[in-house]
Order: structure tokens, then sequence, then C-alpha cells
């Protein structure tokens, strides 16, 4: 876990006004790591994640992101988000364009090879999350779990090696919410670095290698799943979990 | 109407001498889209560049010449032409004494303001000479000896005299004798003045029972009773004043000189009695076509305004478009001076009344920094900012009602911000606007209506014109509103298809 970090938090602080919402928060993962982040509402773990993409502005403390310190005013913002896909919890698909145009948007913008590429690019991704058929389709006329997977394949467009999920089955029908974890699952299995929001415990057991649990905008506990789920140590982490499990 | 036109691009000419400017080059481009008939109504509009400097001579010379818009029979409208008596006498000392006038039809008020700012060389406009005038006018020689007449409605047989008038509410004509006679006597009667700004509101104000009676002068008075106005004089004229023309206080000296002259010579052979007998002692028959004569005569002067109303409408609007984008972008900008700037600019337009800023830009520019300045080019400023202001508010709207969860996926991407806004706000923005952009459009095309009070010649002015010569005011309101409505309901119905169409 010591090894060369690709995500490098150290002592993040995050206020809204006089509302701070995360206070101090040090986290290093590594390359290929899966860590998911659970914790109560208001918890900051929303905060957390988008400021790991500078979504989020940050007010103090360091975020290092493939050596790139996001705080650095030098440092290209654009050239970094680029290798750190991001979905979110209501999707965000752009719905005045068609599925396959939003998938390419990025690609043919950031003019990462041709049109041709970035559409047999595109292709093949809405293939990977099983909705080849739709590329014609609006975003209106996909259910909320193809949305999903929609904006899953957008965001793999660019090529990123990390991936942030901010609650991306909070939105869903429990029917729907399978289908989405299936995509991420994939995903892990294929060695991205994910930082994982999420409600789904199960889920978190499963593909995580850490888990971390936030309240009150600390970390309170982080191990395996099997650390954290089968023997938390803090009496907010039980608490917690007796609530949810 | 060939005569009118030729004479419209000959003023276009001299302008592109004196200073082209880019709304000459779209007035021409428009004078070339209407064909014809616009050109008249232009000749109203860039009528400019009056001569200030001291000439000893001003053979060949043109002089711009402010006057009232209706103030018959010195001055109205006949079939379109600018008619009266004091039309044919400055017409005729400039035909004796070798310059050339183009008179300006602004309206009393702003005759004097205009000439005050120096954007005409002189005022005729049945303006009696006083000494309060003379502190900033020079005037010429008198060359009518008006006085002050009451009238009452015509079934009216209460009032006979001036002490009916306890308790009741009179009328007189803003700055004028009437106004002034009028308040010189109301302690002793015990009524209350009320003023306005020209003869057919006056004597409307009277008809529909407002105010009992109205303060004139004379020959107007005894004009518009010949014309069937509903009116009757019931006391005798009052000794007043004499009229005069005037130039601005030490300025166009030749000018008065050369009126001088040529009204003593006029005076001298019998032309100028001549000239005051045509309207005061045969007053032309009192048009008595029905609405539709009223139709057929009146279209031709309403064609020409709503040719102006249009251009100044679609200048106007696709300024205020540019100006509503570039700072809409700015309100919504993450730099403070931008957004600061912005919001300034929609603060002021938005908070000072459309009327108080054209006037402004006429009349108030023109003295901060004595550079006269054509009634389109203000009209057109005026209209442009003042729309601009609430098109920089519908883009500020229409970039904000965009979910914000649009730019974050845009931004995480690793799309820059104006790449964001391009490709994924905007398209969607525009969307939104686009119903508040053809609601914007049609409020620009009613607030023109509103320069016709700095002598833009445009639809409602024309109008003005119209029933202030013929006193058929609730007629011809009509069908300056009934073509308004057609304009507005055709322009709607097109935006929307158009709408329709690209915004699916």
């Amino acid at each position: 876990m010591s090894n060369a970090s690709k995500i490098s938090v150290r002592a993040l602080r995050k206020s809204f006004g006089s509302n701070e919402v995360l206070k101090g928060i040090d986290v290093e993962i590594a390359e290929g790591e899966v860590v998911c982040v659970i914790g109560p509402s208001g918890s900051g773990k929303s905060t957390f994640l988008r400021c790991l993409n500078k979504l989020d502005e940050i007010t103090a403390g360091t975020v290092i992101v493939d050596g790139f310190d996001l705080t650095d005013k030098n440092v290209n913002l654009n050239t970094v988000r680029q290798h750190i896909g991001m979905v979110f919890q209501h999707f965000n698909l752009f719905p005045h364009m068609t599925v396959l145009q939003n998938i390419m948007l990025a690609p043919v913008e950031l003019k990462k090879g041709t049109r041709q590429e970035a559409r047999a690019t595109a292709e093949k991704l809405l293939d990977r999350v099983g909705l080849a058929d739709k590329a014609q389709a609006r975003p209106a006329q996909l259910s909320g779990g193809q949305k999903q997977r929609v904006a899953i394949a957008r965001s793999l467009a660019v090529n990123p090696d990390i991936m942030l999920f901010d609650e991306a089955t909070s939105a869903l029908d429990p029917e729907m919410v399978g289908e989405v974890l299936q995509v991420i699952r994939d995903l892990a299995k294929e060695g991205m670095t994910m930082v994982v929001v999420t409600h789904e415990m199960g889920f978190a057991r499963e593909v995580a290698d850490r888990v971390i649990f936030m309240a009150e905008g600390v970390i309170v506990e982080e191990g395996t799943p099997e650390e954290l789920f089968g023997n938390p140590q803090q009496v907010r982490t039980q608490d917690f979990l007796s609530k949810v499990l | 109407m060939s005569a009118a036109s030729e004479n419209g691009f000959t003023v276009l000419r001299n302008k592109f001498r004196s200073r082209p400017g880019i709304l000459t080059i779209a007035l021409t481009a428009a004078l070339a889209l209407l064909g014809g008939s616009a050109g008249a109504g232009a000749a109203a509009a860039s009528e400019t560049s009056a001569s200030v400097a001291p000439h000893t001579d001003i053979t060949g010379e043109t002089f711009v010449i402010a006057t009232d818009t209706t103030f018959a029979p010195f001055e109205y409208r006949k079939d379109g032409e600018l008619t009266g008596i004091d039309m044919d006498l400055i017409r005729a000392v400039a035909e004796r004494e070798g310059f050339t006038v183009e008179i300006k039809s602004l309206g009393f008020d702003a005759a004097l303001q205009a000439l005050q700012s120096n954007q005409v060389a002189g005022v005729i406009a049945g303006m009696s000479i006083t000494d309060e005038r003379k502190q900033i006018f020079d005037f010429s020689d008198p060359y009518f000896d008006s006085g002050v007449q009451m009238a009452v409605a015509e079934g009216n047989n209460a009032v006979t005299g001036y002490t009916d008038l306890r308790g009741e509410t009179v009328v007189a004509k803003r700055g004028s004798e009437g106004e002034t006679f009028a308040n010189s006597i109301k302690d002793e009667y015990g009524f209350t003045v009320k003023a306005l700004a020209d003869s057919a509101t006056m004597y409307d104000d009277v008809k529909a029972g407002n105010s009992v009676a109205v303060f004139d002068d004379y020959p107007v008075l005894a004009y518009g009773i010949n014309q069937n106005n509903g009116l009757k004089s019931v006391t005798d004229k009052e000794q007043g004043s004499s009229y005069g023309f005037a130039v601005n206080k030490g300025q166009n000296a030749e000018l008065l000189a050369a009126f001088n002259t040529g009204l003593a010579e006029l005076k001298a052979d019998g032309e100028y009695q001549a000239i005051l007998d045509t309207y005061l002692l045969d007053p032309a028959a009192a048009s008595d076509t029905g609405f539709f004569g009223l139709l057929a005569n009146s279209m031709p002067a309403l064609m020409k305004g709503l040719g102006l109303t249009l251009l100044a409408t679609g200048l106007s609007i696709l300024i205020a478009l540019v100006l509503g984008i570039v700072l809409g972008f700015f309100k919504v900008s993450p730099f403070i001076v931008l957004r600061a700037i912005a919001t300034t600019y929609v603060s002021i337009f938005r908070g000072t009344p459309l009327l108080v800023q054209a006037f402004f830009f006429y009349f108030g520019l023109p003295q901060l920094t004595g550079q006269s300045i054509d009634v389109l080019t203000a009209g057109v400023l005026t209209l442009s900012l003042n729309a601009g202001a609430y098109m920089t508010e519908i883009v500020r709207g229409g970039i904000q009602s965009v979910d914000s969860g649009q730019t974050e996926a845009g931004r995480s991407l690793g799309l820059g911000y104006v790449t964001t806004m391009r490709r994924v706000v905007l398209p969607q923005a525009v969307k939104i606007m686009t119903p508040s952009f053809i609601n914007q459009f049609v409020m620009t095309l009613k607030d023109t209506s509103l320069l016709a009070v700095i002598g833009f010649a445009e639809l409602t002015y024309q109008g003005q014109q119209i029933y202030a010569a013929n006193f058929r005011t609730g007629e011809t309101l009509l069908i300056v509103a009934a073509l308004y409505f057609v304009v507005i309901t055709l322009l709607t119905t097109l935006s929307n298809k158009l709408d329709k169409r690209f915004n699916k």
C-alpha cells in the first residue's frame, strides 16, 4: 500500500463560507487500487471526491494526482482532468446530443485522434457497457441505468487512468443498480484506479481493496473490507454499520 | 415623392462627406432595400450638419430649421407635406435670399432644445417673442401679431366667459403664450391650469370633458374650429405678443438678417398678405371623407413611418443582441471586474426610463460634448443600449438556467471553460432564451414609438402628424395601432416558426 501513490491527499480542508466540510483529510491511493468511501450523508464524502479533480476549490492542503499538484496555479487542470474520469449521481448527460455524440464530444474537442477514431472508440465503449444499439438515441429515451452506463462510457472515452464515482447508483431504481455495478466491477478487474463513493455496502465489501469510513469531515476509520465491515474499531463506524447493514 | 427621395439622398451624400459612420452605411443599405419609400422618411431622420460658423454671405447655403410638429395653420402636414404660414414664409424668404432650408418637424419644446444644443440653425414655430426667450435666443422682426383666445366644447353653453371657470380645469399648451395668459388670470377667476404638448391633444381633452376650456393662440384656434374640431370660441382674443423667427444667441446673425430682409420684401410686394390670407381667410375645407378615405390618405405617410420603425427596430435589436451576449457572458464570468461592468450597465439602463434616455442622448449628450447627433443615431443608441440591458439579463438567465451538472460534466472530461460553454451550455441556453429574445424584439419594436418625442419620423409620429392636422384622433390611432398589431403578429409568428424549427 505504500508503493508509488497515484493520488496523494494531505491535510485537505474545504470550507463553503464559514461551514467547514472537510477538516483535514490525509489519504494515499496506489495505482490500481479500488477505494470505496462510505459514511452518513453530510459527512463530506462527495466533497472529498470533487476535490480530487478540483471541481470544488481546495481551501487548504494539497492534492497530488499523477504527480500533478492540483493546488499549483501553473498546473493545467484540463490536462490533469483528462486522466480522471468522473461519474455523477445524476448522470449529467448532454441532453441536446445523441448517445454517440455524448461520448465523442471530449475526444473530438480535445483532438485525441481523428473523428473516425473517436467514433470507433465510442462504439467500442458502448458495446462494452452493453448499449451498442442505443448509439443514435437521445438521453431522454434511456432508462436511468442505461444513462449511467452511457455516462461511464463517456468518461472512459478520454482514456483515463483514474475513475471517480459519486454515488453512481443512488438515483437509480433498484432493478437497475445491478447493471451499473457490473460495469464498475469489470473496470475494477481491469486494474483501473478507482475512488467510489457509495451506499452499496455489499458492493463495497466485494470490490474494494480498501474501505474508508468518513463522518463529519474526517476519516474515522479505514481498512480492508474484512477489517472494516467485520471488525470495526471505532464507535461511530459501528453505529453507522449497525444502521445500514 | 421623387423630389423627397432625392432630397433624402442629398442629405446622405452630405453626411458622407462630413462624418461617415456605421449608421450612415446601414441607412444607405436600408434605403436600397426599402427603395424610394423610405427615402423621404430618412430625410427627416438624418438632417444634421447645422451650420453655426459665421459667414458673410449665406447664398447657396443650407440651414436646418426646426419647427413644431403641428401648430396649424402655422405648420401642419397636408398629404404628408409640411405646410402652413411658417413654412410658406421661411421657404419664400429662403428663395428670395438664395439659401436652402431643411425643415425638421420636432415639436415645440424639442425644437427649442434642439436650437439651444445647436442641432438646428433656427426655429420658426409660431413662437412668441418674450423677454425671457430673448435671454437665450436672437429674434427676427415680428412676422405675425398673435393673441390668446379661449374655446370650449361646442355643446357647452355653461361657460361664456372667464367668470364661469371657477373651480374648473383648463388646458393650455406647455410653454406657450396661452399658458402664460391662463396662469396670469387663474387666481383672479379661481381655475386650475393643466399643460399639454400639442393643440390636437388639448382639443381632445376639452371634448372629452377632462378640461372645460382651452387657451390657445387665436389663429390656431380659428383654424381648428374651421376644421370642425368640435370647439367654439366664446370670448374675444386677448391682445398678445408677436411671433418671431429665432436663432441661438449670438449665432447665425447672417441668417437672421436675411430673414428680416426677406420678410420686409415679402410685406412690400404683398406676398406676405397673400400667404396669411391663404390660411386665415379661406381655410381649407375640412376633410369629410369616411374612414376608408382617411385610411387611403394616411397610408403613404404611415408606410414611411413604418419603414423607419422597422429600420430602427432592426438596427437596435442587432446591436442589443451583440451587447447582450458580450455583457451576459461578463455577468456569469468568474472575474469580478467584468461582472461589475455588466451589473453597472444593466442597473443604469434598466433603472432609468427609456424616455429619459432618449432625451438624454438626443438633447443632453450634444450639449455635453458639443457634437451634434442625428435623430436616427440617437434613437438607435437609446433603444439598443436599453434593449441590450434586458438582453444581458436574458443571456445571463439562460446560461444560469442550465443545470450546473452540465458544466461539471464538461469540465470533468477535461474540456476548457470556453469549449464547455460553446458545446454544452450554450446550445441548451439558447433554446431557453429564444422566447425571451422574441419578446424583447417585440418590446423594442413597440418602444420605437417613444422616439416620436425626439422627432424621429416613425409610425406613431406620422400618426400624430395626421390627427394633429385633421383632428380625427380616434380613427387615426386605430389605424396606427392596427399596423403595429399586424406587423408584430407577423414577426411573432415567424419567430415562433423559426424557434420550433431550430430548437427542437
